[in-house]
């Protein structure tokens, strides 16, 4: 079944894509909480059923060797998200337009027609 | 705030579920207490004067005011959250009722016949128009909707929905909306003993239970659109233990006998209809009323004597929650209404009634936020002998 309800959506900012955008960041921050709401779960079991305390958790200090690992880990994750903002750095750097790229749809186009047509 | 009574039919959720739904409700929440009051505060420090700036006066009604605020770029956000928060909380509940539809629909035919209710369904009814042009309140499919055969999901996707949009502060059974109109019955109309009550628009039963137990002698019906509500309030009922005899049908025209009944209620059925409806509905009441008999209607609070700030609040739902009978429904004339039907004038009511839920409404919020039914712990109240 459609989950959408009949009825066209409302928009309240002057550009449309920043309700999507909002609405989309939302239903992110939502997982991230159930994500959570998880992790409390199993740190409650496991302090209930005396496989460690919730102390445990609290008082764990990584070592060198495990904080290394896990700025390695959120450096990767980091990098993902925010592609499209090292992304635009390189493309600025490699001196690349839309102006270019349009550039080139129109020499495949060009050389359609002289050569297929 | 309250958790909602675990009947035998109440839709159950997983772990990811349940927190997806705490979640909206944490949002919602959230959002009518810490973000939207500070509409008001825009308002007063720039919209209303900016208002003023351009028109040498003050905004005289909710229109004037939407126009000023619909370029606050705050506003733009809080509307912009809320109706997301909405569609959130569909889909949390959505999700889960659909995972379990074949269970809730055989759970639901187990349930039948508990407690000596009974269940009447009409597939030849016409849904009305204003059931069909949009999906109420976003929810998906509307009341009317049967996914499969012998659906329930409609039903289910409320119960739960209505309990997380409310806040917890319609009560454990959502019942606040039956339970303010019975006390105030038991008040100030103490010596009337209705021998048979009809609930029109019941949809799952919120509403209806408080009635079955205020007046335990009753024979209580109840009558909705909707299949799948039907058949959920059915179950909902039988597992509680109430008897009540439901039946689809439209209550601008309904298949019962004149005079029939000495008590006819309804519950914000008004503001889902249209003009017309209304005055059909009013004309079927007092057709179906024995003299002496009364209807007591309740919904959300009329814009007149608003403060336009307030209502404009109030008004939010009309454009974006799926309510285009809202902003009309909050300007009828109901003395005017019921007199045009042929009640006497000087037996209508209308008022403004606690919540029956006393101290504990004290803690829902006061302001007029939109997306908690204007939730300022009161209900508007219609009622009329004939």
């Amino acid at each position: 079944m459609s989950r959408k309800a009949k009825g066209k959506r409302p928009s309240f900012f002057e550009n449309q894509e920043v309700d999507r955008l909002l609405a989309i960041v939302m239903a992110v921050a939502g997982e991230v909480s159930v994500l959570r709401d998880r992790l409390d779960t199993m740190e409650r079991l496991l302090d209930a059923r005396g496989v460690l305390t919730r102390d445990d958790i609290e008082g764990y200090r990584p070592d060198e060797a495990v904080e290394e690992e896990r700025q390695a880990w959120r450096s990767e994750y980091l990098e993902r998200v925010l592609r499209v903002v090292h992304h635009e750095l390189e493309s600025d750097a490699s001196g690349e337009s839309r102006q270019q790229y349009e550039d080139t749809v129109k020499e495949h186009q060009k050389e359609l027609s002289e050569k297929l047509t | 705030m309250s958790t909602q009574t675990r009947h035998g039919i109440l839709p159950q959720a997983n772990h990811d579920e349940l927190s997806r739904q705490e979640f909206v409700r944490s949002f919602k929440i959230h959002l009518a207490s810490r973000v939207s009051p500070g509409n008001r505060a825009i308002y007063d420090t720039r919209a209303e004067p900016e208002f003023e700036k351009e028109h040498g006066r003050k905004p005289k009604d909710h229109r004037e005011v939407g126009k000023v605020m619909a370029r606050q770029p705050y506003y733009q956000m809080w509307s912009s959250l809320q109706r997301t928060s909405q569609e959130m909380m569909w889909d949390a509940v959505s999700s889960a009722v659909d995972r379990q539809r074949d269970q809730l629909i055989s759970t639901a035919r187990d349930l039948s016949g508990k407690a000596g209710g009974s269940l009447t369904l009409d597939p030849s009814l016409e849904t009305p128009r204003y059931h069909q042009a949009v999906d109420i309140h976003c929810m998906p499919g509307g009341y009317h909707t049967d996914f499969t055969d012998d659906d329930v999901t409609a039903g289910a996707t409320y119960d739960r929905a209505v309990h997380i949009y409310a806040m917890g502060r319609l009560g454990e059974l959502n019942d606040d909306m039956g339970q303010t109109p019975v006390l105030w019955m038991k008040n100030e109309q103490a010596d009337f003993q209705p021998r048979r009550i009809l609930d029109m628009g019941c949809t799952v039963g919120h509403s209806t239970m408080p009635w079955v137990d205020a007046y335990p002698d009753a024979e209580v019906h109840a009558i909705d659109v909707g299949a799948p509500v039907l058949r959920y309030a059915h179950a909902r009922a039988e597992s509680l233990g109430k008897a009540v005899h439901f039946s689809q049908q439209n209550a601008e025209h309904t298949n019962f006998e004149d005079e029939s009944f000495d008590l006819i209620v309804s519950h914000i059925l008004f503001h889902e209809t249209s003009s017309q409806a209304l005055r059909n509905i009013l004309q079927e009441c007092h057709r179906l009323l024995k003299p002496g008999g009364m209807m007591v209607h309740v919904e959300a609070k009329p814009y007149e004597g608003m403060h336009p700030y307030d209502a404009f609040m109030l008004d939010w739902d009309t454009f974006n929650n799926n309510e285009p009978f809202w902003r009309a429904s909050h300007s009828v004339d109901y003395q005017r209404l019921a007199e045009s039907v042929g009640f006497d004038g000087s037996q209508v009511i209308t008022k403004m009634v606690p919540s029956a839920l006393g101290e504990r409404a004290k803690a829902r919020t006061t302001l007029h936020q939109g997306g908690d039914f204007a939730g300022s712990g009161e209900w508007f109240l219609f009622a009329a002998t004939k």
